[in-house]
């Protein structure tokens, strides 16, 4: 007898390869109820495609993150993808008129320049990372070209972001580093839109700014300044971290079918649109999205009750064989059908056109100049939160591997602390914790206190302090708890190693799942 | 059932039978013809099932509504008689409706 089908998606040893238990559920559990964290799931193309499009029974106003659904979490309006109908509709119709393909046309040369600015000083190398190198690089410049940001600003933007979306677990970051970054970012960025107000350009900003917005209240009007930094957020959040997801995925897949890499690479006026869009069906970046319910609805003859989180499994769906026939194979040559990665109904991705471009010009640009890579898997690393899935960081042997490899790698990691070497810090005193969470690296300050041989201490994150509960030390291991009540009530367990300065782990914050954390001896 | 003709960018015809009341987008999802993508599944939000209506068909169709006419304004290879799939819902009166595919849905 097997054991009936469960799916964690905060399981970390899932993200390598969860294909095969998304097969299970598309066989055995169609519509899935996980009661730990207390959702639904739709696995099958057919059931996808229905959820995404029936927006009388599926909100997105409590946003499309699980962890958002479950928290009933607000948005000011302009973050258009957090809304329902009229509210969505008015700021997408909008939206509509500036994110086209015939824009996106106009900049393809310009972007071209700007992966090939990437690349470029690559020639010649052994080894590059298809997320340093380029992936952290070509979306952020895009965007900010699209934007007319002009480019001595682009490096503070570009940076913040980084900041926020690339802190690693194992990286040491320097918070209040971070958080200059970002203050200086968002301020030359507001500096960057009164200036723009000034010089109108034939960018996006400027038609942000002078567009007629028809407001859901009634009356047009042009868009407000704090409406213009939520779209701008919006658009290049999301523009950023999906496309660098997209080029690590093509790093990996046309890494591991060398024959289809030197198709391509032979002829690609031929095979990179259509190795493109099989890519994005084989390896989505985004595998899921949330909807909140808002009418009892039934699948397969069982209920998914007015309020309950659903979600619907895109990177499942991309794969059902009953759409694609050998769905768990990548092959450019099948016939193309739609996938689900962009989403589906009136929500769909409105930077698609932005996406598919981006794609197509690394995969050309990268053939070009690197026809053969191989992938250094002792050194990549691999992240999944319930929002996006992919590399970290994959470094790559230009040509093959060499063969004394394994001893000359280099770790592409930031240095180690200084303290490292000497032994653990004194652990009583301030820490900077930085948790990595869905939406970005959350800060907290940790104040521990000793007594005797035992610590006590109090935890600082988003204006509120909380004592800790439950600490252990055994010299190397490191736990304790804290209550939250900022997005909600949780007891977030932290539990890591302590190397020098610096304490590594994870922190399971309830049903919102683990994430990474670091702390360092402040 | 009203008859839809599709005619690929190469030339390659697909002659369907169709469901009244069903899109001419998803009409063409349904039989597998190429050439048609319709990622936002008939919201008019992602201008991907683009096409070109007949001369002979053009005055029968329902005329183009605003928000069709934003996302045409913004699609790569558009004529004067482009419409988005999407857009046109399966009659009886359109049995026989020919529409030729773009060289691509996409940039």
């Amino acid at each position: 007898m097997s054991t009936a089908i469960s799916w964690d998606p905060y399981r970390p040893d899932l993200a390598e390869n969860p294909y095969p238990t998304y097969k299970r559920l598309r066989e055995e559990s169609p519509l899935y109820y996980n009661e730990e964290y207390d959702f639904y799931a739709l696995s099958r193309y057919a059931d996808v495609e229905h959820g995404l499009r029936d927006k009388d029974n599926m909100s997105s106003g409590y946003g499309d993150i699980l962890e958002f659904v479950k928290a009933k979490s607000r948005m000011p309006d302009a973050v258009f993808i957090h809304q329902d109908p009229p509210v969505h509709s008015a700021y997408r119709s909008l939206m509509q008129r500036i994110i086209t393909p015939k824009r996106m046309l106009g900049v393809e040369q310009e972007i071209r320049k700007l992966c090939a600015r990437s690349l470029d000083p690559l020639i010649g190398a052994e080894r590059f990372d298809f997320i340093t190198n380029l992936g952290a690089e070509m979306p952020m410049r895009a965007i900010s070209l699209l934007l007319g940001i002009p480019e001595e600003d682009q490096v503070a933007i570009r940076e913040s972001v980084d900041a926020r979306m690339r802190t690693e677990a194992g990286k040491p970051i320097d918070l209040s580093k971070q958080q200059d970054l970002q203050t200086e970012a968002l301020g030359s960025f507001e500096e960057y839109i009164k200036w723009r107000e000034k010089n109108p350009s034939d960018d996006m900003m400027t038609e942000l700014l002078q567009a007629d917005f028809k407001d859901p209240n009634g009356g047009t009007r042009k868009l407000r300044r704090d409406e213009i930094v939520a779209i701008v957020n919006v658009v290049a959040g999301a523009g950023n971290e999906t496309t660098n997801r997209l080029i690590g995925w093509m790093g990996k897949t046309l890494a591991e079918h060398p024959d289809q890499r030197r198709q391509i690479a032979e002829n690609p006026g031929k095979f990179v649109a259509p190795a493109i869009e099989e890519l994005l069906r084989f390896e989505p970046p985004g595998p899921f999205m949330a909807r909140y319910v808002t009418n009892d609805v039934e699948y397969y003859g069982q209920k998914i009750p007015k309020g309950a989180a659903l979600v619907l499994m895109v990177a499942s769906a991309n794969r059902d064989e009953a759409r694609f026939t050998k769905g768990d194979t990548f092959d450019i040559h099948r016939e193309v059908r739609p996938h689900m990665t962009f989403g589906n109904g009136i929500h769909v991705c409105i930077g698609a056109p932005l996406a598919r471009m981006e794609g197509r010009v690394a995969m050309e640009e990268l053939l070009k100049r690197f026809p053969e890579w191989e992938v250094d898997y002792a050194n990549a690393v691999l992240s999944s939160t319930s929002t996006v899935r992919g590399w970290d960081s994959l470094p790559v042997w230009v040509g093959s591997k060499p063969k004394n490899a394994t001893v000359s790698a280099p770790k592409p990691v930031a240095p180690e602390p200084a303290a490292a070497a000497s032994g653990p810090v004194p652990l009583e005193g301030k820490w900077n914790v930085v948790v990595k969470g869905p939406t970005g690296p959350q800060p907290a300050v940790l104040v521990l206190e000793k007594n005797g041989d035992s610590f006590t201490g109090a935890q600082t994150g988003d204006g509120a302090t909380s004592q800790i509960i439950d600490f252990k030390y055994d010299g190397k291991q490191i736990s304790w708890a804290n209550q939250i009540t900022k997005p909600m009530k949780l007891k977030v367990e932290f539990k890591g190693e302590i190397s020098g300065n610096t304490i590594t782990g994870k922190a399971k914050a309830g049903f919102m799942g683990s994430y990474p954390f670091t702390a360092i001896k402040a | 059932m009203p008859k839809i003709v599709y005619i690929e960018h190469d030339g390659k015809e697909h002659v369907v039978d169709a469901t009244v009341g069903v899109s001419v987008m998803q009409t063409a999802l349904d039989h597998f013809v190429p050439g048609i993508l319709g990622d936002c599944g008939g919201a008019c939000s992602c201008g991907t099932c683009h096409c070109y209506v007949d001369a002979a068909w053009e005055q029968r169709l329902p005329p183009i509504a605003e928000n069709e006419e934003i996302m045409l304004e913004g699609t790569l290879h558009t004529e004067a008689n482009s419409r988005l799939s999407c857009q046109i819902r399966v009659t009886p009166e359109i049995d026989g409706l020919v529409v030729r595919l773009p060289r691509s849905q996409v940039l």
